[in-house]
């Protein structure tokens, strides 16, 4: 019973945060003045705007996703599986510009190419948004194709071995069998980046999260803003329908096989050199170089940064830990009912979380302000927990999905034995389910803490006054502020995204020296 | 000339020493079965000799050639003309009957009519004729094993290597499929080195059997 009504209360709830708000725009959009009606949506199909908006939300994305998966997999390969050196610090480096909030990046970019004027113009366009978006998700097939490299029986490539050499094996055998993990990177790519905000915001390259964005918070318009935000939610429920299709069986419980970690590297052996040349510039060129331009540009700006954004740094990082916190506890419960319920009930859940998570924030930063702009919800319009039920309504597939995948690799005897011994629900999760998953939970948290920490769509939109996070803050400043100073400020966003990342990466690593390995 | 001599061979893993100056001649065409309890270190030696890993000290010749010495790797594992028949099989869940069989006979470069001919003839002899088409999930443990077997002679290997691949099968299936090990070996002439846990699989297979203990063998 307890167990019955906790998974249910915590279903609710996420109904509450996360799909009502959607329900309730799309009911405004269509109930204008007292009766239903779909002048909201006639002028989209007919208006040449609309399908601009389109092509370049589509073409941004897919090249995005082209580009990543063409490099991040080979990528992955060579970090995860061969004898490349410094294999581990370079991962760390690729991955940083995955942490932090991608505009940074852009800003980045801008103050290195802007000096150049036909540098300048490229990157503002089309192509400086690909290359922006490629360096920030470019960890995503990378990492991806790393932990999926780690679910193949080393056995499987040996007798492959037995008869082809490695670039054969590679071809035949390894990549079909993390092509799951492959086409799962692929659509989370395409996710985030037609989702994205913040680049092409910067960069003045007109999509529709821009467009959805501008339409509602310049011009405060309502229906202009849902009519823009419709064809985000028609695109995101084609890739749900394509996740639970082709990749969900596939992907959602990855279990690391025994010896994986141990199993022989390739050997480069002459292409060593060459190959660790190349790797090396790479990561100078997406992670090290956009850094050290900041740092340099930042020089002097520090003690204005801190006096005008400090308190928006303390409000991001109380927000986040505690997004991460409620994340994480949500997430649990929601994972725990998908994984022991695995039946249309739970694939429903599922699928509801993961339709969020693709959903663009300011999608559903503008389904939170329709369904909590009200006088008698100002309790949660007014106050920080608007921005608490964004990060929920977005970010709890993350901590779910991870919170399956740790609890495949605990036997259910675990649970059983302790419910045999007389434990109720509560005592079997507190004491037996969750210490046994707690490396999935940290994990869990600080996934959920850096995309909470560098999330730009929702907050921008739903901020109380008084409330605004460093990111938005940031991007408030950047239309009076200096470049000195706007520097600054990002530099110590990224420091408010390293720094607990690295402390609690190096708290897993110690525990569990396979990870990361 | 001797199929395999491994001299004076150690190996250890992560500062455990697995092999201790092991030494074994292995003759052309025999049925040799190493028998030893879990943790002994009979897999390791199948490793070394299909060049997965490489000896610490110590030599390895296949026919003659010298394969591995002194922690360096000098025969890749595809140029050491090796069958293996893994503890878990290791068939490619991806590709068919069929495609398993196949992969290998692509991969060194065999033209498509012998291909053809060489899967018909090794499916013919573990009698996976019907099982063709079929994916390594919808067979059953026994089907499995013959499927291995089929991949592994279909490339006319020089030595076979048998890493327990009996030890999850029941008994019945256990036993026929020990005899339709010896009658395949006895047909084609390879040679077999088969390691086991099980004194009794041993006997019925071996032509000649060494006892492992501790990363040697034992008197």
């Amino acid at each position: 019973m307890a167990k019955r009504l906790t998974l249910a209360l915590a279903v609710l709830f996420f109904v509450i945060t996360g799909a009502l708000p959607v329900l309730s725009m799309l009911f405004r959009s269509i109930y204008i003045d007292g009766h239903f009606g779909l002048e909201s949506y006639r002028g989209l199909m007919s208006s040449s705007h609309q399908w601009l908006l389109m092509r370049n939300s589509l073409a941004l994305s897919s090249l995005v996703t082209l580009l990543t998966v063409a490099a991040g997999v080979p990528l992955g390969i060579l970090l995860g599986k061969t004898d490349l050196p410094y294999r581990r610090l370079l991962t760390l480096l690729f991955v940083i510009p995955l942490l932090i909030p991608a505009y940074i990046i852009a800003v980045s970019w801008s103050g290195l190419l802007g000096h150049w004027e036909t540098a300048g113009r490229w990157l503002f366009g089309l192509p400086g948004c690909v290359l922006v978006l490629f360096s920030v998700f470019l960890p995503v097939p990378m990492l991806l194709t790393m932990v999926f490299l780690r679910t193949i029986n080393p056995e499987l490539e040996q007798a492959g071995r037995l008869v082809s050499n490695w670039r054969g094996v590679l071809r035949g055998i390894t990549l079909p069998l993390i092509l799951p993990g492959i086409g799962l990177a692929a659509l989370l790519v395409f996710v985030l980046s037609f989702g994205e905000f913040g680049v092409p915001n910067f960069l003045r390259f007109a999509v529709y999260p821009v467009e959805s964005f501008t339409q509602f918070a310049a011009f405060y318009n309502f229906r202009a803003a849902t009519a823009a935000a419709l064809p985000l939610a028609a695109v995101t429920l084609i890739l749900l329908w394509l996740e639970a299709s082709w990749l969900r069986d596939k992907t959602w419980r990855v279990r690391p096989v025994a010896g994986a970690g141990r199993a022989p590297l390739i050997e480069l052996g002459s292409h060593r050199l060459w190959l660790f040349v190349v790797v090396v510039c790479g990561a100078l060129v997406f992670a090290v170089i956009p850094i050290v331009v900041l740092l340099f540009q930042s020089t002097g700006a520090y003690a204005e940064a801190f006096s005008r954004a400090g308190a928006s740094l303390l409000r991001s990082l109380a927000y986040s830990a505690f997004g991460a916190s409620l994340l994480v506890v949500l997430g649990f419960l929601i994972g725990y009912l998908v994984y022991t319920q695995p039946n249309r009930y739970g694939r429903a859940v599922d699928s509801l979380t993961f339709f969020l998570f693709a959903l663009p924030g300011t999608v559903i930063g503008i389904g939170l302000i329709s369904l909590w702009n009200t006088p008698w919800t100002n309790l949660v319009y007014a106050t920080p927990l608007i921005i608490l039920f964004g990060y929920l309504a977005k970010y709890t597939a993350l901590t779910s999905r991870i919170t399956v995948s740790q609890l495949a690799q605990i036997s259910p005897s675990m649970e059983q034995a302790a419910e045999i011994a007389g434990a109720g629900w509560f005592r079997r999760m507190l004491f037996i389910v969750a210490p046994l998953a707690w490396r999935g939970l940290l994990a869990g948290w600080l996934v959920a803490y850096i995309f909470t920490l560098r999330d730009t769509g929702i907050t921008m939109l739903v901020y109380p006054p008084g409330h605004e996070t460093l990111p938005v803050r940031i991007f408030t400043l950047m239309a009076n502020g200096t470049p000195q100073l706007i520097a600054a400020l990002c530099v110590i966003m990224i420091v408010a995204t390293l720094l607990p990342a690295g402390l609690l990466w190096s708290l897993l690593i110690r525990k569990n020296p396979g990870v990361g390995r | 000339m001797n199929a395999v001599e491994l001299a004076t061979v150690s190996k250890s893993f992560g500062g455990e020493k697995v092999l201790d100056g092991l030494s074994l001649v292995i003759e052309q065409g025999e049925r040799l079965v190493i028998l030893g309890p879990s943790g002994c270190g009979k897999t390791t030696v199948l490793r070394l000799i299909a060049g997965f890993v490489p000896p610490d000290s110590g030599s390895i010749c296949l026919e003659g050639t010298l394969a591995s010495r002194d922690g360096r790797i000098l025969l890749s594992p595809e140029r050491r003309h090796i069958g293996m028949v893994f503890q878990d099989l290791a068939l490619w869940p991806h590709f068919s009957v069929m495609g398993n069989i196949e992969f290998g006979l692509k991969a060194t470069g065999v033209p498509k009519a012998e291909r053809r001919r060489r899967i018909a003839e090794v499916l013919a002899l573990t009698g996976l004729q019907e099982y063709a088409r079929r994916k390594p999930g919808e067979l059953s443990g026994g089907q499995q094993q013959r499927v291995a077997l089929a991949r592994a002679l279909a490339l006319q290997p020089r030595v076979l290597l048998m890493d327990e691949p009996l030890s999850s099968l029941d008994e019945e299936l256990n036993q026929r499929l020990r005899t339709e090990i010896v009658r395949l070996q006895e047909q084609l002439g390879f040679t077999l080195v088969h390691v086991t846990h099980n004194q009794e699989e041993a006997r019925d297979i071996a032509s000649r059997i060494v006892a492992m203990q501790g990363g040697r063998i034992s008197d």
